[in-house]
């Protein structure tokens, strides 16, 4: 019997052709063998501008181009290579140093290796990510090259090598083949260059070794960091995990129990005994965590460290419910961070541990909590994380706890480790190891976290950037854009591109014959009129009414034409699908279009002619439409008003002219509806808003710029107009794209979400609250009233909205027909027409309708722009919602800020001697605790954690800086109600002078600004609240 | 109706005159040493060439050709599948409970390690035959059933292979591995393919390789994406010496071996013409015993040989055209001691009847004794280069 073994050798396109082989599991669970045959050539261009060969064969696209060369002729020198370099790095490099690739002042010219992206890709796709951004940026000169494809960089894996070493005899096999192709092509081309060396970056020892042996030039990411200028601060951006995990060795202690492997936490999920949701951590104590899963109704509590297993929140977890005589009841302490760990060393010491004992002191209040109680502390199912699928770490701005520096901050460059306090307050403090940890005190910087392993208490991270100093408006600013992940830097110049050539020069054409006016109606002799807040230069609506000569009216409700400008998939419509959203910040408001459109040519500015799309309805008197019309058109808006001028005229008697009319018949109509509306049970809620007036000059007290948001007739006439407008808009884009339509839709809440607040209004005010629908809930709410309160019902109405599911937008195919109805508008259908300029739903919107009405547009494309997959929509409005609910936070956190800055300009000017006392004002609370109340102060619309040493008793009322009150806190003991919400404070062993607060009750508060001076978390500011007293 | 006659048979039955079959019958028959039409010795096989990991799509494959042209290709291929849980496993949640709290059963339970023999499918594909013919229904049926019920006591060695193939198969207790074994025949069968199916199966089977697991216990299986770190179906011994020298220690999947037996006379490996005459075709089926160094015998069966489907020849004593001449004279009838049937020589007689037991018994010993046929047939197929 003879063996064949077929001999390939003799073949000579055996060198052409190989082949990848690998595993594939499938989600059905199959498992399949995949080979892939790979055929190898020799045109792939090195990209370096110093080779005179790889011009002449690289491949040349349609047009006879070939791609542009990257590397550059005369790449940076250092001292170590003074003939300049190309950077070749391995995976690792990029995996624990992204963040030096992607820094200005040094690693230009790099060769990324298709192993490496590949593996990149496996390894981390946020990181993926970054490095395709880096990619496509031509000012790096970051280069992609196919070496799989390039037969002289191919390596075939050898018997019994590991992947990894095979990708790292890659990545040296490649510098080799740069190094003599620089030198062969240089030659040729007869130019007498000094030839750049390739420097490959690994950490892997072995492969520097191997490089050493090859003759390839190889350096570690530290090492050659080291010779770069400025490289303390080059050093920090190193991703600290992996040394850490080095000179930590094998040191013993693992303070968490271990993740569960992956196919352990698959075949938990598929029978149901795991479950997995995203982690959300309790804004009022960090140790508390719930989970949301679909197979139970309420979020399932983590509680502690232990539980939480690593997990931050934000991360999607795996997690195992707990047995059953460990359920407990939520906290009702308030537990923070910075207060409970405040002597942690960052030096990873030897008596650390995971739960530290004041944490488990906290923990065990709540245990006696849970069992001592009935009805209302009834124990909960808590549960565990036992694994996580998905990371969503991302860059958190916060500042260097100034106490963890420890006395050496003085000794300059030595690195030592630091605490870094995210802004957020349910991310844990990040462990981070820097040289520059004197400089980086009282910056606002910008970290990230790497790992968090088994055997420390906190997650390592490392620092990417600083902001600015703390509180400087700058520093601030940017550090709520990168919090809120708000895209905020300029439009790039492929946006602009995109924008009308005649730039603000741009006019509707004056010949009705021109291809402009094709399918647009012209309007132009309607009184139409825009009302708007004060200031407001991006106009997307403008209003009009006129009577017919059948006695009906014909009211007309007309929208910025922005899909005129914006042309689908083109750079500026990807960038606004990306952005989604404006911003608005106090003092900035980051634009979803560039400018030109928004302030100008969309902008239905008075006085000037300009592209709309109109819906036009005709009513009769009693405001019942006979009949809609929408129509692409052309208006000359007559007045732009404020909503204070709109109303003033609408209220001045002696204005008789057809535009203020027109404005009242608005007015009486928006009435009608809005009584409809309500009728139909649509909810009045409230969100607790101010708003900030700038425009005011240095003089007088800075507090005056915080308002109260007024409510205005004319902000309702607006409002109602809108709302019809987006309702008979749905319905139409719905009645043709019956599974693309854009909509916007809000959950019908569950019941058991207002369990809580349901029981507190029985409990302290008799009052009843019926959920079965919007309508009851609506008129129930209007019961909720108490006499001598009379922000009691605001109040209710803020606690019954956060109650509530948010709104969404979403794709008309995603859900059945009878999930589309909006709950807190009580309308069946809803979506966004009426704000093209500044959200991205609108805009889609328009293109649907236009194309619902066989609008053709300039181009006869207008019909096809509408239409959409359901699946690029469905991202879309993924994203949309996103970032609508980062914008609306980043407002608000605005806000917040400006409020605290405003009582700190007031402070220091009302105070000469530096003690803020601060401005009393009415608050209400809002939550009762077992150590604190967090109130809610309407004039300032700021809610305010009070713990029970600002709670300003009888005696120590003079009292007033921080240091002095937290003195207090040893003298103060508590008794807690759960079930009446009360909370009783007092100074021990006098407990008849104490104070007694319960929840929705008014109490007379002392709001200031305050900076924390020592101990953790020092150099912080915030708003600190004092209850002085009590009314009724 | 042709293709059950054939599929009864051995092989297509040769045309070959009676007279050829009788000339062919008498020298095989010889006593002592049978002359074979192509000059072979009793116990010599057809020179073959063999070559495996031919498919690279496929989990294991490999082609042997015979000289005279028979070329049969095998690929494997395995599936992932859940096993239906019978009856008396229905406290299976609970138990894979069990051992997520971290008490790894592992291979405590035998039972669950059994497997079932439908777990191996194997499909035969031979040109001009429909694959639902008899044929190779039931040519895959024969190799199969070795294949599935060939169990190896269980060494320390090979502990992986307890259970046989059929274990091997078992992830754990609710999922396992389905083999597909395709067999194609490249060529018009020239013989009865059995032994070219069987050593080409056995070949693949040996070069397959499994997707390593990296799940363990009861959890849903989930694998190394690495080929390279694919574990081979029939484990191997970890160090290459080892194998040369004690190459036994290995599980091997079984081997069919066809025999025949003209007359007195056992002959191993026979092409179409030797079976045409043959009294008795048995395929057997041996494996390595992975206890002790000798062979196993996993299963005899007898196919019909096709002989008994030729035309008789007529003895010049009842031809008409002869009737009467003096050649009819000289015709004496002797009795055949393997059949026990009176015969005339020279004059083909389709056989009838069975085989002697001490016949069959000496096939048997034959395939099986130390240094016979049987180890010369795994220790040739041990010299393929495999994987």
């Amino acid at each position: 019997m003879k063996s064949l073994r077929r001999d390939f050798s003799s073949d000579p396109q055996t060198a052409n052709v190989t082949s990848k082989v690998f595993v594939r599991s499938t989600k059905s669970g199959k498992v399949q063998k995949i080979v892939r045959e790979l055929y190898l050539r020799q045109d792939i261009p090195c990209s370096s501008k110093l080779c005179s060969t790889c011009p002449s064969v690289a491949p040349a696209d349609a047009n006879g181009n070939i791609a542009p060369f990257v590397l550059s002729e005369h790449p940076a020198g250092t001292t170590a290579f003074p003939r300049g370099h190309y950077l070749v790095p391995d995976t690792n490099a990029l995996l624990n140093g992204m963040d030096l690739f992607e820094h200005t002042g040094a690693f230009y010219d790099v060769i990324i290796l298709q192993t490496v992206l590949e593996e990149l890709k496996n390894q981390s796709l946020p990181l993926y990510n970054r490095l395709l951004a880096l990619i496509k940026t031509d000012e790096k000169r970051f280069y992609l090259f196919f070496n799989e494809f390039r037969m002289e960089t191919h390596v075939r894996r050898g018997p019994n090598e590991s992947i990894n070493d095979r990708n790292d005899r890659t990545v040296r096999a490649v510098a080799k083949w740069y190094t003599e192709h620089l030198r062969a092509a240089a030659k040729k081309g007869k130019k007498d260059k000094a030839l750049p060396t390739i420097v490959v970056i690994t950490d892997d020892k072995d492969s520097l070794r191997k490089a050493k042996e090859e003759n390839v030039t190889a350096l570690s990411l530290s090492d050659y960091v080291s010779g770069l200028e400025d490289s303390d601060r080059l050093l920090d951006m190193i991703n600290e995990s992996k040394e850490q995990r080095e000179t930590k060795g094998a040191r013993g202690e693992l303070f968490y129990s271990e993740y569960y492997t992956m196919s352990k936490i698959m075949t938990g999920l598929r029978a149901g005994t795991l479950h997995q949701g995203v982690f959300n951590v309790s804004p009022y104590n960090y140790l508390e965590g719930s989970v949301n899963v679909a197979a139970f109704d309420k979020p399932l509590l983590i509680l502690g460290r232990d539980n939480s297993n690593r997990a931050i929140s934000g991360d999607v977890v795996v997690i195992e419910v707990l047995p059953k005589d460990q359920w407990k009841s939520p906290s009702t302490k308030i537990v923070d961070e910075e207060a409970v760990t405040k002597n942690d060393n960052p030096d990873a010491g030897d008596n650390e541990a995971v739960v530290t004992e004041r944490e488990r002191k906290a923990l065990q209040e709540e245990v006696r909590q849970a069992h001592g109680k009935t009805t209302e502390g009834r124990p909960q199912p808590t549960a565990k994380v036992v694994g996580v699928t998905k990371r969503n770490w991302r860059q958190y701005v916060g500042h260097v706890d100034s106490g963890s520096t420890g006395s050496q901050a003085s000794s300059g460059r030595r690195q030592q480790n630091v605490f870094v306090l995210p802004m957020d307050k349910r991310v844990p403090k990040i462990r981070v190891r820097t040289r520059q940890a004197s400089e980086l005190l009282g910056q606002r910087i910008l970290v990230t976290i790497d790992a968090w392993d088994r055997d420390s208490r906190y997650p390592t991270g490392h620092f990417i950037r600083s902001l600015g100093e703390l509180e400087t408006k700058g520093a601030e600013t940017e550090a709520l854009l990168l919090e809120y992940d708000v895209q905020y830097k300029p439009f790039p110049k492929v946006v602009l591109d995109c924008l009308p050539a005649e730039g603000h020069d741009w006019r509707v054409p004056a010949s009705k014959e021109d291809i402009g006016w094709k399918g647009r109606r012209d309007l132009r002799d309607l009184l139409i009129c825009s009302i708007d807040p004060p200031g407001c230069q991006d106009i997307d609506d403008a209003l009009h009414a006129r009577p017919l000569p059948n006695g009906n009216f014909e009211v007309g409700v007309h929208i910025a034409d922005v899909s005129h400008f914006v042309k689908p998939n083109n750079a500026m419509d990807l960038e606004a699908s990306i952005r989604g959203t404006t911003v608005y910040l106090v003092d900035k408001r980051i634009d979803m279009l560039p400018h030109l459109l928004g302030t100008d040519l969309c902008s239905l500015k008075p006085y000037v002619e300009r592209y709309a799309f109109s819906v036009l309805w005709e009513m009769t008197p009693n405001a019942e439409v006979v009949s809609t019309d929408f129509t692409k058109s052309v208006i000359r808006s007559r007045e732009a008003f404020s909503y204070e001028q709109a109303q003033m005229r609408i209220d001045d008697p002696s204005k008789k002219d057809e535009l203020t009319e027109s404005m009242r018949t608005l007015l009486r109509f928006s009435k009608i509806l809005r009584q409809k509306r309500m009728d139909a049970g649509a909810l009045n809620l409230a969100s607790p808003e101010v708003r900030i007036e700038t425009d005011n000059d240095e003089v007088g007290d800075p507090l005056t710029d915080v308002k109260t948001k007024a409510m205005l007739a004319t902000n309702s006439l607006v409002e109602e107009f809108m709302l019809h407008a987006n309702i008979t808009v749905a319905a139409k884009i719905y009645s043709t794209f019956s599974q693309t339509a854009m909509l916007r839709r809000h959950a019908t809440p569950p019941p058991q979400n207002f369990e809580e607040l349901i029981n507190q209004l029985s409990k302290k005010r008799d009052m009843r609250l019926d959920v079965s629908s919007s309508r009851a809930l609506a008129d129930s709410l209007d019961r909720c009233v108490d006499s001598q309160n009379p922000f009691f019902n605001t109040l209710v109405r803020i606690l019954a909205t956060r109650c509530m599911t948010s709104a969404e937008y979403f794709c008309a195919g995603a859900h059945a027909e009878s999930e589309f109805r909006h709950y807190g508008l009580a309308s069946p259908i809803y979506t966004h027409f009426t704000s093209p300029i500044r959200r991205y739903a609108d805009l889609l919107v328009h293109r649907q309708l236009a194309s619902a009405i066989g609008y053709e547009g300039e181009d006869g494309r207008a019909v096809v722009e509408g239409v959409m997959t359901r699946n690029r929509l469905e991202d879309i409005c993924r994203n949309i919602n996103h970032r609508h609910r980062n914008a609306q936070h980043a407002g608000r956190a605005s806000i917040e800020y400006y409020v605290g800055q405003a009582l700190k300009a007031r402070g220091e000017k009302l105070s000469g001697d530096g003690v803020d006392g601060g401005i009393e004002e009415d608050g209400y609370v809002m939550r009762v605790f077992e150590n604190g109340v967090v109130v809610f102060v309407p004039r300032f619309g700021i809610e305010g954690v009070v713990r029970l040493e600002d709670f300003v008793l009888k005696n120590d009322s003079s009292l007033r800086s921080v240091e002095e009150r937290r003195e207090l806190v040893v003298r103060r003991e508590s008794e807690f109600d759960n079930e009446e919400y009360t909370l009783q404070v007092s100074n021990k062993g006098h407990s008849d002078q104490g104070m007694s607060v319960e929840l929705f009750q008014r109490v007379k508060v002392n709001v200031s600004s305050v900076k924390e001076e020592s101990g953790r978390g020092a150099g912080k500011r915030r708003v600190r609240v004092l209850i002085l007293g009590t009314e009724n | 109706m042709t293709a059950q006659r054939q599929a009864s048979s051995a092989s297509q039955t040769p045309h070959i005159s009676p007279a050829e079959l009788s000339y062919l019958y008498t020298s095989l028959a010889l006593q002592g040493s049978p002359i074979r039409p192509d000059g072979r010795s009793a116990t010599q096989f057809r020179p073959l060439t063999a070559e495996t990991d031919i498919l690279p799509g496929t989990n294991g494959s490999a082609r042997v050709g015979f000289a005279d042209g028979t070329q049969a290709i095998v690929g494997v291929k395995a599936e992932v599948e859940k096993t239906v849980v019978s009856a008396d496993a229905l406290k299976l949640p609970q138990q894979a409970q069990d051992s997520y709290a971290g008490n790894e059963d592992g291979d405590g339970n035998q039972g669950s390690r059994a497997g079932h023999g439908s777990w191996v499918q194997m499909s035969i594909e031979i040109p001009g035959f429909r694959d639902d013919d008899a044929l190779p229904v039931f040519l895959s049926e024969m190799m199969r059933e070795p294949l599935v019920e060939s169990v190896s006591n269980g060494r320390a060695g090979n502990g992986e292979m307890t259970g046989g193939l059929k274990g091997r198969l078992v992830i754990n207790r609710r999922w396992h591995w389905r083999l597909y074994i395709d067999v194609l025949l490249l060529s018009q069968p020239q013989s009865y393919p059995l032994p070219l199916l069987s050593l080409t199966t056995h070949l693949a089977l040996l070069s397959t390789k499994l997707p390593k697991l990296k799940s363990q216990g009861e959890e849903d299986p989930f694998f190394d994406d690495d080929w390279n770190s694919a574990e081979y179906l029939y484990p191997r011994s970890t160090s290459k010496a080892q194998v040369s020298l004690f190459s036994s220690q290995q599980v091997r999947p079984p081997v069919t071996l066809l025999v025949i037996s003209v007359g007195e006379n056992v002959i191993f490996d026979p092409n179409r013409e030797e079976i045409a005459v043959a009294d008795t075709v048995l395929a057997i089926s041996i494996t390595r015993d992975s206890d002790s160094d000798s062979l196993k015998l996993l299963s005899i069966r007898t196919i019909d040989p096709p002989s008994r489907l030729t035309q008789p020849g007529v003895p010049n004593s009842e031809n008409v055209t002869t009737l009467g001449s003096t050649a009819t004279a000289e015709e004496a009838v002797i009795l055949n001691t393997s059949t026990g049937e009176e015969e005339v020589p020279g004059v083909w007689r389709p056989r009838r009847g069975g085989v002697k037991r001490s016949i069959v018994a000496r096939m048997i010993k034959l395939v099986l004794e130390k240094g016979g046929v049987g180890e010369e047939v795994l220790e040739g197929l041990e010299g393929v280069q495999v994987g």
